[in-house]
């Protein structure tokens, strides 16, 4: 036990920010792949001209692996676009476009459920367009596509290991930095993994419990 | 910017290494055909324990299914090459060391038997419990029943699912290069280094692996749903 005091515990501080690094990055992939995704659903559903440079653009970020856009976004970017200039924007950049893609779909799919005769009902009442999306459809569609957002949100801490490999000093990056100190893997590599599994097993968990809440309470299936 | 769009769009240095860089792409396949096979046997052995009626083997599928369903690829792809190699040295007294092929194989066959495991438990869940019933009031065994009443139906019903899973278990395969396994984006990074434009290479590789997965995707899918079709139309 005295290696996982010397190893882990003793290290809690570095390791703890670079879970607090892989925090934040998720989370802000997170907001703008919720926003990048919802958008590219509404251009898909309801603007003519774009609908299919948006299909497209939600099928790249769909079938590319994680790993490939991350060095595409990270090296390939900036000499065009001259942005993202910092290793941890490309990180978050990369996180958020592979997952607007997938959210892109579910929300289309969302959007798609509901029946045509509420959005006419809407109008009938006088309701805009504007409106009507606001109050009568984004509602509905959120509550039936909530679990999958929690989802989604998985798969973005996870996909979040690699940004370590540019450099960025999330929990992953910190843990391998030990192990290059110490040259002793078994109890750091063990932890970070436990730690990944167990954070990630509970969001999953919670994204579960509030999918049985929100089925008792709307009498919605998933 | 003109000038480095020109440079993007042109795929020619891409083109170039072309042998080079399709051997690095046989790689992902290799490791994807290694690591589809054992998440299949895997899979479908804790699929059997979170089925079975001994609760102990419950418990057992559960932990495995949890823990690999939940643990980032990368994350067990460096433990599996670095810590995995000591635990099993220390445990016979020798030293011991994986390839990075086998690591590779071994980590993703792992974390993705995880995700199979649930998807062959909701298949074989789906089959009707009265015509298990049934086949056992006939005086079929536990072993016939599986083979003859469930697993064919159960197979047809998750079908789509499972094509995700190996889907996305080909994207996973992109993440071997991380520990020297030489697959198309390990030369990728290679060629760049020596060639030190970025730019057609990794753009070349992305839309690669684009038309690939793009294209299998589809094609299982479509596949998927006819078979399924054929069957319970």
């Amino acid at each position: 036990m005295g290696n996982w005091e010397r190893l882990v515990w003793n290290q809690r501080n570095v390791l703890l920010d670079g879970f607090l690094v892989t925090l934040e990055i998720c989370a802000i992939a997170f907001a703008v792949a919720v926003a990048a995704g919802l958008g590219l659903a509404l251009l898909r559903l309801y603007v003519r001209p774009l609908r299919w440079p948006a299909i497209m653009w939600i099928e790249y970020c769909r079938a590319t692996p994680i790993y490939v856009q991350l060095m595409w976004v990270n090296y390939v970017w900036p000499e065009i676009l001259g942005w993202p200039t910092t290793f941890y924007t490309a990180g978050w950049v990369a996180l958020a476009l592979q997952s607007s893609g997938y959210l892109a779909e579910t929300f289309r799919t969302g959007i798609e459920n509901i029946g045509r005769g509420q959005r006419e009902a809407a109008y009938a009442v006088g309701m805009s367009p504007l409106l009507t999306f606001r109050r009568i459809i984004l509602p509905q569609v959120l509550v039936t596509i909530a679990p999958s957002i929690v989802t989604q949100f998985t798969v973005i801490v996870k996909s979040s290991t690699l940004v370590s490999v540019i450099t960025v000093q999330d929990l992953m990056f910190q843990s391998q930095r030990l192990v290059n100190v110490w040259f002793e893997p078994i109890e750091i590599l063990t932890a970070t993994a436990a730690i990944y599994i167990l954070f990630i097993f509970a969001v999953s968990a919670a994204g579960k419990a509030l999918a049985d809440r929100l089925r008792l309470r709307y009498g919605l299936g998933t | 910017m003109s000038e480095n769009l020109r440079q993007m769009l042109d795929l020619g240095l891409f083109w170039e290494y072309r042998s080079i860089l399709l051997a690095g792409l046989a790689f992902n396949f290799y490791v994807f055909a290694a690591s589809a096979s054992a998440a299949i046997v895997l899979g479908f052995l804790a699929a059997l324990a979170r089925v079975n009626p001994l609760r102990p083997l419950r418990w057992l599928g559960a932990v495995h299914v949890e823990t690999f369903r939940n643990a980032p690829d990368y994350v067990m792809l460096v433990w599996v090459h670095f810590v995995m190699p000591l635990l099993i040295g220390q445990a016979i007294g020798m030293r011991v060391t994986f390839a990075p092929f086998v690591s590779a194989v071994i980590a993703l066959g792992l974390v993705y038997s995880g995700y199979l495991a649930e998807t062959f438990r909701t298949g074989m869940q789906a089959v009707p419990r009265g015509q298990i019933e049934a086949a056992r009031a006939c005086g079929m065994g536990g072993v016939l029943v599986m083979r003859r009443i469930i697993l064919p139906q159960a197979v047809r019903m998750m079908l789509p699912e499972a094509m995700n899973n190996f889907v996305s278990l080909f994207k996973a395969t992109t993440i071997v290069s991380l520990i020297t396994v030489p697959d198309l984006m390990y030369r990728v990074q290679m060629v760049t280094q020596q060639e030190m434009r970025p730019l057609p290479l990794y753009t070349g590789a992305a839309l690669t692996y684009f038309v690939l997965i793009w294209a299998v995707a589809a094609l299982a899918r479509a596949g998927s749903e006819r078979w399924r079709r054929k069957i319970w139309a």
